[in-house]
């Protein structure tokens, strides 16, 4: 039988899935055809070297990055839940005691149908929302397991949890922390987040930057949040053009080793240290833009008194100071500060499409804003001057509108795709990173309501769980990828998941992720490729979030994810399950409103340009649609209007303000903020003047004297959150990632060579990182890439697996946010800080723990359903895989010639 | 028609597009011209990866994604009995799964390392630069435009590290980027004409940086450093950050650097290439 081509879209970029027989034959980048629209063309310097101008334009193929391509490995995965199942110690109790909670994590599970799955679901539903009122379930998504704008969280989730009433968990901005916390106060854009507005910079950079300061950023790993690998040759052509780039990172990170000119290794969390030593180069030598800061400064002379060592502390902030602290030498700082100021320097700073580290850590709020003061020094938004990190900015048509997911106007939980929009009537709520410490107190007070766009007083709303005259959360639905990899101090999740006041927990996912194991019912749901949906590269929608997200990619691309093959083993889509809860509960028409999954991807359609451009039966046939960039595009430099002085121009989303300002108090930069004067004078972490402050677990802290090593756990270049070094063995052999030893990938922990010699390490040896919050075995990777006191060890492991299930035991699944404290940047601050984490490392001799991957428990299910079922080291290594096409390819094949 | 594929040392940044969509194709999967690739421990196309540089003030790494050279008088071929290694007419090397049953020395003949040996079937496996996939004309018909066609490595480089096409004909585009870069051959390949044309895979690189007397904490820039090794003289300056660095050195020799700046006594150094190395940091004297 002939292949049938279909096409889908996931975190990694657009895909196209080529299907023989009802199996995946194989995964594709799209590569566009003569009947694809031309790419855009920018005309700006040639290469070193060549004739007076070139023309830049992008390959003719979507460019996503190699985790898309394992999206069919994904769906034969060995982790993949085959179906329904209970925890077998569980009962159901008329009382919702003595569930034997405390063995959530160990026990064991049975196969179950989904009628006796969803019938016991729903009857817990009724009986706690009947005995505690509608505010004692929760729920709680990961981010991006899957994308399109119905199976999204946003959508179709927060559709059915909006209808059943519930508590909501709000998201910390984990990936940014400190840009959103901090750079608001400083220059406004709280409506994206604290990031910047890059539009058309890509432009810009090509025909007048000449230094690219690439701090605490990796976007060859980072991707640009969802983009691929779009903009990589972005990045190539200012190299060849002999731009100079200088990364400043505790890690000499993948896009540096290949592409710096200069690297910098700081010591972790001193980051605004180094800012600060830049700064007083530049006040001492004149080497800033002082026309600029005259006009759009906010007491400027104030912060600069203190740089010079007239403030409070009396310390002037010189580079040799600054050398103490971030073991950059003196000489090196001044002409680092000196080459900033003397060429047309760009740069990114780990904010949106960058997700650095150093946001992510005590003082990230004030790197956050010394970075924007710095870029405000050189005349931010000049030509070739401002944040820009070389990921973002590329020409798109901005008159063509298809949602994203952020967008209320682009989900099925809201009008006008839904007829009706779905309403939440609890006001309660948790705030995820302290989801265990809530449960487990029955108490917890908070500020802020996570994602903060709607503006920057709602960074200080005020939050106590429970809220008066509701009742405590007895029941959690998780739904959706893990956090023991990606939230803080996890070892205190397995202890809120053992508590027997959650008196029930559903964990719904595709694969057997490191929290399914702590539920009572686990619901199986289908990948991406096994249902209908709709959604645009890179498009995160304009929600309070950032818009134009997808002028990080090359291409404008929207795709139909098509279903390529029907659910495997007994899995359903995401849809099929709420709607059978909803049906259950007495309102399964009012959750649907009669529409299928394909009959709502089709109102996004409608609801869009998209309808505009191509028809419904031609866009389904095709499977994609590009939309084209007009050959003399519109153009609105970012920050350029600011600069140059004329009304606004730039397509955001943001509130009205006065015509030339910015979001902040004054409408200027704001030197000393007067928005923390204001809302937090006394806040002990973010000072109205940004100020380095040496982190409350860093190098000057007690601690240090016991646990002596920094721990960094940047965003995981091999991997997208937790997805997919859980079901991609394929991965697990990639040397800079993992170590495959009997049966287990130990995670790669790098480490100096000057202190791995101290401690008796060599590469390749297995060693333990511990601090007092647990112990993590991996596998060493001695290297001059780390500075000297640094471990670095990608964070969001998608493998949790404790050698004692079910307790604080040592870790061999490379979880290290087990070892990164849970406590809040500040007492205002409510941002996560996994990269000030100390700890110590030793070369591990004990015992290798056999393998005892908790997954393997799914073979027992798995075997009872079927004694020839496929082992997942079957899987794994041998030819389970195959077995398991053989098998679904005879059940099509029959099928279809009945 | 010669086929071949240009792997760019320089512009390959270990994405690890290619070796993904390389197991996707062939793990678990055979076609006619070729078993199926096990689900691990086989890397038709491997991402080989070096550190380079002794000193964290100058660390690179070079990343050559290493596969079949499909070599015009190939060693496996002729470690080969029953004419299991054969080459096409289009010049790709192709082990046939069945008649190299039990030779290990077609994968042991390799010099590259690139032939794999599966211990379960008992053959040698390789990259067939997905000809099974080149042949078949219904094989990406839809796209309308048999030149979309490539081996899957090269679909998925977002970077054109990899390149695709007809070695033969002076005005594809593989020819005419081979003829704009360096072209390297792998050390263990030397002397060998191949169909796989390795670019811009770096030899080894001296470094230092050039401080004003310590005392001074400044930078000095514009040094002159020079470099002689093996009869040849490479002269470079200081940048804005002191720095030096000469690239493409000849490899394992003695090398002598000299470092002068007006005003200040020369320095010298010796040096080996036998690896990358940062020299020194020097600090100048009156």
């Amino acid at each position: 039988m002939a292949e049938k081509i279909t096409h889908s879209i996931c975190v990694g970029g657009p895909i196209a899935i080529h299907t023989v027989d009802g199996v995946i034959r194989r995964i594709r980048p799209i590569i566009f055809d003569n009947n694809d629209p031309k790419g855009w063309v920018i005309k700006a310097r040639s290469k070193v070297g060549g004739a007076q101008d070139a023309e830049y334009t992008p390959n003719r193929k979507a460019q996503p990055a190699f985790i898309a391509l394992t999206e069919k490995n994904r769906a034969y995965s060995y982790d993949r839940i085959r179906y329904p199942m209970i925890r077998e110690d569980f009962v159901e109790t008329p009382d919702g005691k003595n569930r034997n909670t405390e063995n959530r994590g160990k026990s064991e599970y049975r196969r179950a149908s989904w009628d006796e799955a969803l019938d016991l679901v729903a009857r817990e539903i009724k009986r706690l929302q009947a005995t505690y009122g509608k505010e004692t379930i929760t729920a709680c998504t990961g981010s991006h397991h899957s994308w399109g704008l119905v199976g999204y969280k946003l959508s179709t989730f927060a559709r059915f949890f909006r209808m059943l009433g519930y508590t909501e968990i709000k998201d910390n901005p984990d990936s940014w922390e400190g840009f959103t916390w901090g750079a608001p106060h400083t220059y406004g854009y709280y409506w994206r987040l604290g990031g910047t507005e890059a539009f058309d910079l890509l432009e810009d950079a090509l025909q007048n930057v000449e230094t690219m300061i690439m701090w605490s950023h990796d976007p060859d790993t980072t991707r640009g949040g969802y983009a691929g690998n779009e903009s990589t040759m972005w990045r190539h052509w200012l190299d060849d053009m002999g731009v100079q780039f200088i990364y400043i990172d505790p890690y000499n990170n993948f896009s540096s080793v290949k592409q710096a000119d200069k690297w910098f290794g700081p010591r972790p969390g001193t980051d605004a240290a180094l800012c600060e030593g830049i700064a007083h180069v530049w006040i001492t030598e004149g080497l800033y833009d002082k026309e600029y800061i005259a006009k759009h400064g906010h007491r400027f002379d104030e912060w600069a008194d203190y740089i010079l060592g007239k403030g409070v502390d009396k310390t002037p902030k010189d580079p040799k100071w600054a050398e103490e602290e971030t073991g950059i030498p003196a000489a090196d700082i001044k002409a680092l500060a000196r080459r900033w100021a003397t060429t047309k320097t760009m740069g990114g700073s780990g904010l949106r499409g960058g997700f650095g580290g150093v946001c992510r850590t005590a003082n990230g709020t004030e790197f956050a804003r010394l970075m924007v003061q710095l870029f405000a020094m050189q005349g931010m938004g000049k030509p070739g001057q401002n944040i820009w990190s070389g990921t973002t900015g590329a020409p798109m048509d901005y008159n063509f509108w298809f949602g994203g997911y952020s967008d209320p106007l682009s989900q099925i939980a809201n009008q006008p795709i839904a007829d009706k929009t779905a309403v939440n009537p609890v006001t309660q709520k948790l705030y995820r990173p302290n989801v265990p410490d809530a449960i487990l107190d029955g108490h917890y007070e908070w500020y802020g309501e996570g994602f903060c766009g709607g503006g920057i007083d709602l960074e200080f709303t005020e939050h106590i769980y429970p809220e008066p005259g509701y009742n405590k959360v007895h029941m959690f639905w998780r739904y959706g990828g893990t956090f023991m990899g990606t939230m803080l101090d996890t070892n205190k999740w397995i202890k809120m998941y053992q508590s027997p006041e959650l008196e029930f927990v559903v964990n719904q996912d595709i694969h057997f992720h490191g929290e399914a194991r702590f539920a009572d019912v686990i619901l199986p749901a289908c990948t991406n490729l096994e249902r209908y949906d709709i959604g645009e590269l890179c498009n995160s929608g304009n929600g309070g979030y950032q818009s134009h997200s997808q002028t990080g990619n090359s291409w404008q691309v929207v795709v139909f994810q098509d279903k390529a093959i029907e659910p495997l083993w007994d899995s359903q889509s995401d849809y099929w399950i709420f709607a059978q809860v909803a049906e259950r509960l007495g309102w399964g028409k009012d959750f649907t409103e009669g529409r299928t999954e394909l009959d709502w991807c089709k109102r996004f359609w409608e609801k869009s340009d998209l309808c505009e451009r191509i028809s419904w039966e031609d866009f389904t046939k095709k499977g994609y649609y590009v939309a084209p960039v007009p050959e003399n595009w519109e153009r609105h430099p970012g920050f350029r209007w600011f600069a140059e002085g004329y009304p606004c121009d730039t397509p955001n989303h943001k509130p009205f303000q006065e015509e030339g300002k910015l979001g902040t108090f004054t409408g200027k930069f704001e030197f000393v903020s007067e928005s923390l004067l204001y809302f937090a004078p006394d806040d002990e972490a973010r000072t109205p003047i940004a100020t380095y402050k040496p982190s409350w677990e860093g190098h000057r802290s007690i601690k240090a004297r016991k646990y002596p090593f920094h721990l960094i756990t940047p965003h995981p270049r091999f991997d997208y959150h937790t997805q997919h070094n859980s079901s991609t063995p394929w991965i697990w052999e990639i040397p800079e990632n993992r170590k495959y030893i009997e049966g287990n990938p130990y995670l790669v922990a790098r480490i100096h060579p000057e202190k791995a010699a101290e401690k008796g390490i060599k590469d390749g040896d297995l060693i333990l990182l511990f601090n007092e919050r647990g112990s993590v075995l991996c596998v060493a990777r001695v290297t001059y890439r780390v500075e000297v006191n640094t471990i670095h060890a990608y964070g969001s492991s998608g493998i949790y697996n404790p050698t004692v299930p079910g307790e604080a035991s040592m870790d061999i699944g490379g979880c290290v946010n087990i070892l990164s404290p849970g406590k809040l940047m500040g007492s205002k601050v409510p941002g996560m800080a996994p990269n000030s984490t100390l700890l110590d490392v030793v070369k591990y001799e004990g015992e290798v723990p056999k393998t005892q991957y908790f997954e393997y428990k799914l073979d027992k299910v798995a075997l009872q359903a079927d004694p020839d079922a496929e082992t997942c080291v079957e899987i794994i290594e041998g030819h389970g895989f195959e077995k398991i096409q053989a098998k679904v390819k005879a059940a099509y094949v029959g099928k279809v010639s009945e | 028609m010669r086929l071949g594929i240009a792997v760019d040392s320089r512009m390959c940044m270990a994405c690890y597009c290619c070796f993904t969509a390389c197991k996707d194709e062939h793990c678990g999967f055979a076609s006619k011209l070729s078993a199926a690739q096990p689900m691990m421990g086989q890397f038709w196309i491997d991402v080989r990866e070096w550190e380079r540089g002794d000193n964290s003030r100058k660390i690179k790494t070079a990343t050559v994604p290493t596969l079949c050279a499909h070599c015009t008088d190939p060693a496996c071929a002729k470690a080969a009995k029953n004419d299991a290694v054969y080459k096409r007419e289009d010049g790709i090397v192709i082990i046939d799964p069945e008649k190299s049953k039990g030779q290990k020395a077609i994968a042991d003949a390799c010099p590259i390392g690139a032939v794999y040996w599966n211990e379960e079937l008992e053959i040698p496996q390789k990259c067939t630069m997905c000809a099974e996939l080149l042949d078949d004309p219904e094989y990406l018909s839809y796209l309308g435009d048999a030149k979309l066609k490539k081996p899957r490595c090269v679909e998925a480089c977002p970077n054109n590290a990899l390149l695709f096409g007809d070695l033969d004909d002076p005005n594809s585009d593989i020819s005419k980027y081979i003829a704009s870069q360096r072209l390297t051959q792998l050390e263990a390949l030397a002397g060998q004409e191949t169909n796989v044309k390795y670019l811009n895979v770096p030899t080894v690189f001296l470094a230092g940086t050039v401080y004003y007397p310590a005392e001074q904490e400044e930078v000095f820039i514009g040094a002159k450093v020079k470099v002689e090794v093996d009869g040849q003289t490479f002269e470079t300056e200081t940048n804005y950050f002191g720095d030096w660095e000469v690239e493409w050195l000849p490899k394992n020799k003695d090398a002598k650097i000299t470092v002068t700046a007006d005003g200040y006594k020369p320095v010298s150094y010796s040096a080996k290439t036998d690896a990358d190395h940062y020299v020194d940091s020097t600090y100048l004297s009156k």
